[in-house]
């Protein structure tokens, strides 16, 4: 059989000499020169044939590649996919692997021929842009947009279900459906929503929700510090009624009562503690604070503020009301009506509406273009404007009649969806630039996760924004505008899983470091971190080893950092190599393992699929599972991972994977430092897919920087991907390469990613859809 | 997310459940819901599937006997008081749920295909599995209830990365398909479920409810006309995403007229909850109480409730374990992590009795209502530490309405489809195919009475 294949691949490469010789007729006998130019022959197939073939062939088809394949020249067409992950493998240096012969300069020689021929091939070659699905928007995207609309605070992340993901971000068109229970929700919150914005219709009569100690209904979150959360059921006033038994000594001196709302400060006051000389037995005071709060679910906390009285307290004292006054409950009354009208109402009734008609027709169309982000028609507006009929028929006043409105431009597919226009839906031939409105929208979308503003939708609608300057220095003012950090939040959330510290839980006992204030910690960390590296537009090596993060106190202190106090964060120098880019903080180490545990296969696959972009192929079918749980207890884990280095099977991935885990084993699974891993040392020691050996975490961050063309690569997949809202194709790759070659050129700064895209043919451009041939393709396939 | 959830007040629920339980509710509507039928109604049949993941400890799961059911093994312990009310299937197998060439990803697969009877397409993006045999007959039902279906969790879905070895997270998150493109998502939090099935607690005046009625179906229409506006204009994979957002809008129009007929606002006698306990046992608690008024006033007929996600870490404080759920399932016969699954899976049980326990205690028209269904709980997977996919865990729970004959465990033969168990209980809710899935024949009632 091995023979069989050798023939074949013999009588492949008689035709490519064939037709080699044809282009070369005057001295088919000779050998070529050393100088000649390389051709197929010299500088692809003797690599092929002499190193890749003894394991990839067509009898053992190692990780499921044939290499006789393309041994003809014609393979640079028809094998263009797998051409391609030939070059990224030799490029990233994990092929041919250790062990059997590297000859780099055939390598490179390889390499550079292939990619040639593929760029020529390439400028001839019609562009595909792609297409992106009919995109309804996601939970953030709605959220962001009903702010950027209305100026109302929806939680969406509340009231809707979750949305599904596919390749590892939640706003891909073909993964994002509707279901009737979500539509429910969107009538009811549309409802809610417009209701909010103009304000009009009566409040319910007030009723009180109290958060007790005794009912376990509130968080303790210090001494001097309690939580609660709960929902606003309506905007308004309300009375907040803070519970205080107990009395502190004579002379205990009045201290500062915080109240925050989902951790921003709402409200203060003077707070007396000492005995009020009234009541003996029981003592008990209640303080009062009238606050303007929104619709919704929030967190709340009052504290007292450099409560230095407690700290002179023991642990029982604290709760005991002889010797402490003490916050032990929260009680909300309400809603009343507020004093001034919401920002909303201005927003939305830019005329007065009891003025006639055409001012109306004005506000509908104002809001309609706003919600439907392009211009709306006549027949449009006439149609919402109906519903101002219809309230009014219904002896409802003219701006209920305006709330309908917006109520009804609230569950049209023109605001739920991003829909994009094809002059020829079914002829994937047909490529065009998408409309300047369909572009405001991609771009504002991508950057913030929410409608074009004023400025940019009218650029969209001139055409201007077009235009390569225009659209940069677009660019530039939505990096440099707050709302650019939804691609900390939605982004870089999703790339390095750290949305996953909502449903982490590591163990309390084992690490008993981790509580909400910490998850935050971590959170922010993160967040702030890829932050400064946008906007600061680093280069993207800092997101492998920098020398620098962000820090608050609680997270200080679990990196054994000292010189940082209070809550909050600011950025600290990092002066051991202890610490440094994305793979040491707390909150990418947390949520790579398990609850009790480190894993280093989640670790070494969280490397390779986000850091290194070659997620390891899926495990067989059935895997041998490998008892990490008895870790540090009585094999040492590097002893028992060594299982699968025994098995075939499993080394091909695993000697990829473990390695890598290895390498953060100095990190608990709550990121703290460490030493040793229940009564082992812990052995740092691995190595990255190319060779390059470490024996450190810090070792490993210089290793993974020796790979930055590849890390970069990764992420500009990644981006393209969240920005384009689709997975990627073979077609993109062209784009990526040269996205890719443009920023090594410039030294990575990473905001050139972010412009580079946006240039991008699949960000400006669409195309119709194939449909003969997929029904076919999958018609065959059942 | 919030930084820490909030309790229940709980003295103040279970106050409030209390009465709902003493009352009949479908029999208090009666006269509101069917002039010129009342009384006369039978009492409906009602199907549910409660679903676990990651296996079961089978030696723990399995007696040795078949036939009338005694002494039950010790993660069925919790059920022996109900032991007259339940059928224990064995050898049913769901064949989709197996790599066949697929490779990789038995627990993505295995829960897409578990009432799809589809093998799935392995997929990160552009997810495929069939209708799911709940949602058939919930549009069968469709005219009957305010809801045709309910979907019910308790966990969370992962938000960032991947689910399992290539298979879409959709799979994991969802047990009903609408479409084969469209997954039906849990409702998790208890507030959620309680707005969408009481209201959100604000009374309306018949006037003002007949004007919001109004001002719905004229939205409705408005959207409905836009839709056929876009629609015109765009490729095929753009239509059907315009499909799902009609289909759902129908269905929306169809509870608005329903609500309206039946012109009631229904008093569940409890609490609105607000948040998600931490407690698995207190908010397994609330759902099923909420499920059980749901079935109890006939507001749909139809439920699927994922109890957790296949292939979920979640570990359970609750019994002193501390390990993730799946980690431990892949326990390699050590008797520890053996021993540990065995307690997950017992304090699942344990949890199921009290709800089986709430369903019979709930009187309906001189029954109990558990008379009137078919509650299936089971899992996709048999052994979590291997994989298999054959003699999954499966109880019938409930007798439909005398169809069936409970008190006992039956063995089938080795490989039936679990499709079979489809196919039969569709036909008992009136759904009569001829095909569902790899199903070789309905798993025959009259044989099993």
């Amino acid at each position: 059989m091995r023979s069989a294949g050798r023939d074949w691949a013999v009588a492949v490469s008689v035709t490519g000499i064939l037709a080699a010789s044809v282009s070369s007729l005057a001295a088919p006998q000779q050998r070529p020169p050393a100088s000649a130019a390389p051709t197929f022959e010299t500088a692809v197939k003797p690599l092929l044939q002499n190193v890749c073939s003894d394991c990839h062939n067509s009898q053992s088809a190692s990780g499921g590649f044939d290499a006789t394949v393309f041994l003809a020249p014609a393979s640079l067409a028809s094998q263009r996919e797998g051409w391609d992950a030939i070059l990224r493998k030799l490029r990233a240096g994990e092929m041919p692997p250790q062990g059997v012969p590297h000859p780099q300069a055939q390598i490179d020689a390889l390499v550079k021929y292939v990619q040639g021929e593929l760029d020529k091939a390439d400028r001839n070659v019609k562009p595909d842009p792609g297409r992106v699905t009919a995109h309804r928007l996601n939970r953030n995207e709605y959220a962001n947009t009903i702010r950027d609309l209305l100026d109302v605070d929806f939680r969406a992340q509340k009231d809707f279900p979750t949305d599904d993901s596919g390749e590892g971000f939640d706003n891909i068109g073909d993964i994002l459906t509707i279901s009737p229970v979500l539509m429910e929700k969107y009538m009811a919150a549309a409802e809610r929503i417009a209701s909010r914005a103009i304000a009009a219709d009566p409040l319910p009569k007030p009723v009180a929700v109290e958060y007790a100690n005794k009912d376990r209904r509130i968080r303790r979150v210090d001494a001097s510090t309690i939580e609660a959360t709960h929902r606003v059921d309506f905007d308004g006033e309300y009375n907040v009624r803070f519970e205080l038994p107990g009395q502190r000594a004579a002379d205990a001196k009045p201290v500062m009562l915080d109240l925050w709302m989902d951790g921003k400060l709402i409200s203060s006051k003077m707070v007396e503690t000492k005995p009020s000389g009234l009541v003996y037995f029981d003592p008990y005071s209640e303080e009062e604070m009238r606050v303007l709060l929104p619709e919704g679910d929030h967190v709340f906390r009052a504290g007292f503020i450099n409560d230095d009285f407690v700290k002179g307290l023991g642990p029982k004292q604290v709760y005991d009301k002889k010797s402490n006054k003490y916050l032990d409950g929260i009680v909300f009354e309400g809603p009343f009506k507020p004093k001034a009208e919401p920002p909303s109402r201005a927003r939305v009734l830019i005329c007065d509406p009891k003025s006639g008609p055409a001012c109306v027709e004005k506000i509908v169309a104002n809001l309609a273009r706003h919600a439907y982000r392009r211009p709306v028609t006549q027949t449009e507006i006439a149609e919402l404007v109906k519903f101002v009929g219809l309230a009014e028929a219904h002896g409802q006043s003219v701006e209920q009649g305006i709330q309908l409105a917006l109520q009804a431009m609230l569950v049209s597919p023109n605001f739920l969806f991003r829909i994009e226009h094809d002059p020829n839906p079914t002829d994937p031939a047909a490529v065009h630039n998408i409309s300047g409105v369909e572009l405001a929208s991609r771009l504002s979308y991508f950057l913030w996760s929410s409608m074009p503003d004023d400025e940019l939708l009218s650029l969209g609608e001139s055409g201007k924004l077009r235009t390569p300057a225009v659209l940069d220095a677009q660019v530039k003012r939505m990096l440099d505008d707050p709302r650019s950090s939804a691609l900390a939040d939605n982004f870089a959330a999703q790339w390095l899983e750290t949305r996953n510290l909502d449903v982490v839980k590591p163990d309390p006992q084992k690490f008993p470091d981790w509580n909400p204030e910490l998850r935050e910690a971590m959170r922010s960390e993160t967040n702030l971190f890829f932050n400064y590296v946008l906007r600061q537009n680093r280069p993207m090596a800092d997101f492998l080893d920098a020398r620098y993060t962000f820090l608050n106190e609680r997270l200080a202190k679990l990196y054994g950092i000292e010189g940082v106090t209070g809550p909050e964060f600011r950025k600290v120098d990092l002066t051991t190599d202890q610490r440094g880019g994305v793979l040491s903080q707390a909150a990418v180490l947390t949520v790579s393992s398990y609850s009790l545990r480190t894993s280093v296969v989640i670790r070494g696959k969280y490397v390779l699929q986000e850091i290194l972009g070659t997620p390891p192929s899926p495990p067989p079918v059935t895997p041998p599972p490998l008892d990490e749980a008895a870790e540090g207890t009585s094999a040492s884990l590097r002893q028992q991972m060594e299982v699968h280095r025994a098995d075939p099977t499993c080394a091909s991935c695993h000697s990829k994977m473990d390695p890598l885990g290895f390498g953060l084993e100095n990190y608990d699974a709550i990121g703290k430092w460490r030493t040793m891993d229940g009564k082992f040392p812990v052995d740092a020691t691995g190595t990255l897919p190319n060779g390059k050996t470490f024996s450190s975490p810090g070792e490993m961050r210089a290793a993974l920087v020796s790979a930055l063309p590849q890390f970069a690569r990764c992420v500009v997949e990644k981006l393209m991907i969240y920005a384009l809202g689709r997975g990627i194709a073979p077609s993109d790759g062209r784009t990526i390469d040269g996205i890719v070659g443009r920023l090594a050129a410039q030294g990575y700064p990473f905001q050139t990613a972010i412009y580079e895209i946006v240039r991008s043919a699949p960000f400006q451009m669409r195309r119709g859809e194939l449909v003969e041939t997929k029904n076919v393709k999958e018609v065959a396939q059942k | 997310m919030t930084i820490t959830r909030k309790t229940l007040h709980r003295r103040s629920f279970l106050r409030g459940m209390g009465a709902a339980i003493g009352l009949p509710l479908l029999d208090a509507m009666v006269p509101a819901l069917a002039i010129g039928q009342a009384r006369a109604v039978k009492a409906p049949l009602r199907m549910a599937f409660a679903y676990v993941p990651n296996g079961i400890i089978m030696n723990e799961w399995n007696p040795a006997y078949e036939g009338k059911l005694g002494e039950l093994p010790r993660v069925l312990k919790p059920m022996e008081p109900h032991r007259d009310d339940i059928l224990m299937l064995g050898n049913l197998t769901h064949n989709t749920g197996r790599a066949l060439l697929d490779g990789a990803g038995d627990h993505g697969r295995c829960s897409g295909s578990y009432l799809t009877g589809i093998q799935v397409k392995k997929t990160t993006v552009d997810i495929k599995a069939g209708v799911s045999c709940d949602q058939i007959v919930a549009k069968h039902l469709a005219d009957q209830t305010r809801f045709p279906s309910l979907e019910v969790g308790m966990e969370d879905a992962r938000q960032a990365g991947d689910c399992d070895s290539g298979y879409s997270c959709a799979y994991t998150n969802n047990l009903s398909w609408k479409s084969e493109t469209q997954p039906l998502p849990p409702i998790l939090d208890p507030r959620s479920l309680f707005e969408r099935l009481f209201g959100n607690g604000v009374i309306l005046s018949p006037e003002a409810r007949a004007r919001e009625a109004d001002y719905r179906r004229s939205i409705l229409d408005f959207v409905g006309e836009d839709t056929k506006r876009l629609e015109a204009s765009l490729g095929p994979t753009d239509r059907r995403k315009l499909d799902e957002y009609l289909t759902s809008i129908r269905e929306v129009e169809r509870q608005i007229e329903r609500t309206e007929t039946a012109n009631a606002q229904i008093d569940p006698h409890m609490e609105k909850p607000y948040g998600i306990p931490a407690d698995f046992a207190e908010h397994f608690k609330l759902m099923t109480d909420m499920i059980t008024i749901a079935f109890q006033a006939d507001l749909t007929r139809v439920v699927t409730f994922l109890i957790t996600r296949e292939g979920t870490s979640r570990p359970y404080r609750e019994i002193g374990i501390a390990d993730g759920h799946h980690p431990c399932t892949h326990h390699q016969g050590k008797p520890e992590l053996i021993e540990k699954v065995t307690q997950i899976n017992t304090y699942h049980t344990t949890q199921l009795s009290a709800w089986v326990d709430k369903l019979k205690s709930t009187p309906e028209g001189g029954a109990r209502l558990l008379d009137n269904m078919m509650l299936v709980y089971g899992a996709g997977l048999s052994d979590g530490n291997r994989h298999l996919h054959e003699d999954l865990p499966t109880l019938m729970i409930g007798n439909a309405a005398g169809a069936i004959k409970t008190g006992r465990r039956v063995v089938y033969r080795k490989e039936t489809p679990m499709c079979n168990l489809h196919l039969a209980m569709m036909d008992r809710m009136g759904v009569h195919m001829e095909h569902f899935g790899d199903a070789t024949g309905e798993l025959s009632f009259a044989e099993l009475t």
